[in-house]
């Protein structure tokens, strides 16, 4: 959390931060009708800690709307637009000002913020500040022209349905620091420049939330503990009866929100693991007989209840669900344990649940804010049973002899379907989501996926598998650009598959058909290429597997040709494939 | 003037003019720290506030851009 550094001390961290961080610039414009200059440093350090290489340019003074045609090509655009310059422009008293103006003045900011969120209406996301009225001295009691000029303001921006805008509450912020605590009147005085710097630090947390979206870093699971985590008291020692998260008694209450809170959560998307000491049979007790539990046994999804070390059972986790140690978040209260993550595994999130229970369920609210994207698609929501099925899955591997007769008893049906309109975000997300089984890591948003759709020049091949135990929902993504304007040249723009398909040579067989049907649509050659990063080694060699020729190999990427003229693409027996091509 | 934060100073001056820590002196000023502008100018009155949690005047904050200016209004804002 930023607002506990000190500000020298952001500025000396994100100097050496700098030094590590390399790799495509994100760029990042702030426009502002006040000075907001303080902010550039912190913000860096915030981007660069989600591991980003930001370029950020503050636009010009009070230059909104033309800033926002010379910066729409940035990655993020952040929006200041503030009634306080703008409210001291018309008039030294604005409830001094007669309707007619004021009705005039609002025409122009509807006007101006409509402009801006056009000419912004291509940048992958927009933080639109909502207007505020705090700075002025409004009173307590009774109506105002400039609450109300706010309120209608506000109405507006949030009838606004673009996708890449993202309207932050700022009166929140104001709010956690204090009016008084916020604003410094003397530098507005002097240079218009409105906010201190715990408003920065407070406004910095509240915008991490999107950036971790945009750099990848999201959490996907929760590492739970038992005693004292999800119930007062220790099972082992106080029985069944003992232990308490009653909605209705004072020491349970806390226990009970956060499990509805955890509830949520799994059914928006987080997968929920157990690691406790106990025994088993005790803690399946506890799930399946205690009449307070909210959550219930289908909603966990790997239960290491034992008395092995946590940080072995975390690794362990990881490795079981195919994902990062960076995307983890363990949760316990014991002070032994959380130190012992944060040594062993400092890769881990920890979350500590907090002495004083009546701060668990605001401390743990605002812990999952920050670290998790929640569902926005019907896939996540499934996403709990999905990696259930997975493990009914690996326990049915391992009576077979070979992977092949295990992968032939799956019974796979692969549905490729190209340019998917309605299924945009989701397929957006798998870019922003996928490290592992990813040949160039390019994260797109669903504004420029959507561009890639409708481009005829593009063909987006999105796909899900299913099998005897379920279906993955879509996990698979191919996006086939145009080499060139003229040429029969294609090029494999992104080639990806959540990890929850891969093992079982899916990978190939859709390769081979996307190159059939690019063979099929006239195009006589494809390009590739594999961008390295800390995660992909696992298909380091993929292109050479499938028939591709290396042409290219400096430190940044490999590239590869195919000659598709000579090309014969194999069809594999142990899967079964429907097609839905638009063209 | 039995305290002395001369230290603690010239750390944030450092940090904020981002130069080294041992080109500062006593005779440091904007005219010998290149860059020292405007706008490092209000990020160093920041850094200063909260470094020793005061709140430099409004009439004074322009005319801070010396070493010494800086170590003599500290003094005073924290009633030495």
């Amino acid at each position: 959390m930023m607002d506990t550094l000190k500000y020298s001390d952001i500025l000396q961290l994100n100097k050496e931060l700098k030094a590590t961080i390399t790799g495509k610039p994100f760029k990042v414009a702030i426009l502002s009708n006040v000075i907001v200059s303080t902010l550039k440093e912190p913000l860096e350090y915030l981007l660069r800690k989600n591991g980003l290489n930001p370029e950020i340019e503050i636009g010009n003074f009070d230059n909104i709307v033309q800033d926002s045609v010379v910066h729409a090509t940035s990655d993020l655009v952040i929006v200041f637009y503030e009634l306080l310059n703008i409210g001291d422009g018309i008039s030294g008293y604005v409830e001094a000002v007669d309707e007619q103006r004021l009705r005039g003045l609002e025409e122009k900011l509807l006007n101006e913020t409509d402009l801006i969120i056009q000419n912004l209406s291509r940048t992958p996301k927009v933080v639109f500040n909502l207007f505020s009225s705090l700075a002025f001295e409004t009173g307590y009691t009774g109506r105002g022209n400039l609450p109300e000029l706010q309120e209608r303001l506000n109405h507006h921006l949030q009838s606004k349905t673009e996708k890449n805008l993202v309207l932050l509450n700022i009166d929140r912020v104001v709010a956690e620091v204090g009016i008084r605590e916020a604003y410094d009147y003397r530098f507005y005085a002097s240079s218009k420049a409105p906010y201190t710097l715990s408003f920065y630090k407070w406004y910095l947390s509240a915008i991490e939330p999107e950036i971790r979206k945009m750099s990848g870093k999201s959490k996907k699971a929760l590492l739970l503990d038992c005693d004292n985590t999800l119930w007062k008291g220790v099972i082992g020692e106080d029985g069944l009866d003992g232990i308490d998260m009653s909605s209705s008694s004072h020491s349970g209450k806390p226990f009970h929100d956060v499990q509805h809170i955890l509830k949520y959560l799994a059914s928006n998307g987080v997968i929920l693991a157990l690691t406790s000491k106990n025994n088993l049979k005790d803690v399946e007790d506890v799930f399946l007989n205690h009449p307070d539990m909210v959550l219930k046994p289908e909603d966990i999804v790997i239960w290491k209840v034992n008395w092995t070390d946590k940080a072995t059972n975390i690794r362990d986790i990881a490795q079981e669900l195919n994902i990062g140690l960076d995307s983890l978040v363990f949760v316990d209260d014991s002070d032994f344990e959380i130190n012992l993550v944060k040594d062993q595994l400092p890769e881990v999130e920890v979350f500590q649940v907090p002495k004083s229970a009546y701060l668990y369920k605001n401390e743990f609210i605002r812990m999952y804010r920050t670290h998790f994207n929640l569902a926005v698609s019907e896939e996540d929501r499934n996403k709990t049973r999905q990696y259930k099925e997975q493990f009914q899955r690996e326990s049915v591997k391992q009576q077979f002899g070979t992977t092949e007769d295990y992968i032939r008893s799956l019974g796979i049906h692969v549905k490729l379907t190209s340019d998917d309109h309605k299924n945009v975000a989701r397929i957006a997300q798998l870019t922003q989501k996928t490290n592992q089984f990813n040949l160039t890591t390019r994260r797109y948003s669903e504004l420029e996926m959507e561009g890639f759709i409708t481009n005829p020049r593009y063909h987006v091949f999105s796909g899900s598998v299913s099998d005897t135990y379920g279906d993955s929902g879509i996990t698979l993504l191919a996006v086939i650009a145009p080499m060139d304007e003229t040429s029969k040249q294609a090029r494999i723009d992104t080639f990806l598959m959540s990890c929850r398909i891969i093992g079982r040579n899916i990978e190939h067989a859709v390769l081979g058909e996307i190159l059939r049907h690019l063979k099929e649509k006239g195009y006589e050659s494809v390009r590739s290429e594999y961008i390295p990063t800390p995660k992909n080694d696992q298909v380091r060699l993929f292109y050479e597997q499938n028939g591709f020729d290396l042409i290219e190999d400096v430190n940044e990427s490999k590239q590869y040709r195919l000659n598709l003229n000579t090309y014969d693409s194999v069809w594999p027996t142990f899967l079964t494939l429907e097609t839905h091509y638009t063209v | 003037m039995s305290i002395n934060y001369k230290d603690r100073i010239f750390t944030v001056m450092a940090t904020v003019f981002e130069v080294p820590l041992e080109t500062l002196n006593e005779e440091s000023s904007i005219d010998t720290i290149d860059t020292w502008d405007s706008m490092k100018h209000l990020t160093l009155i920041l850094a200063l506030e909260e470094e020793f949690g005061i709140t430099i005047p409004d009439e004074e904050v322009g005319g801070l851009v010396t070493y010494k200016l800086i170590d003599v209004t500290i003094h005073e804002q924290l009633g030495h």
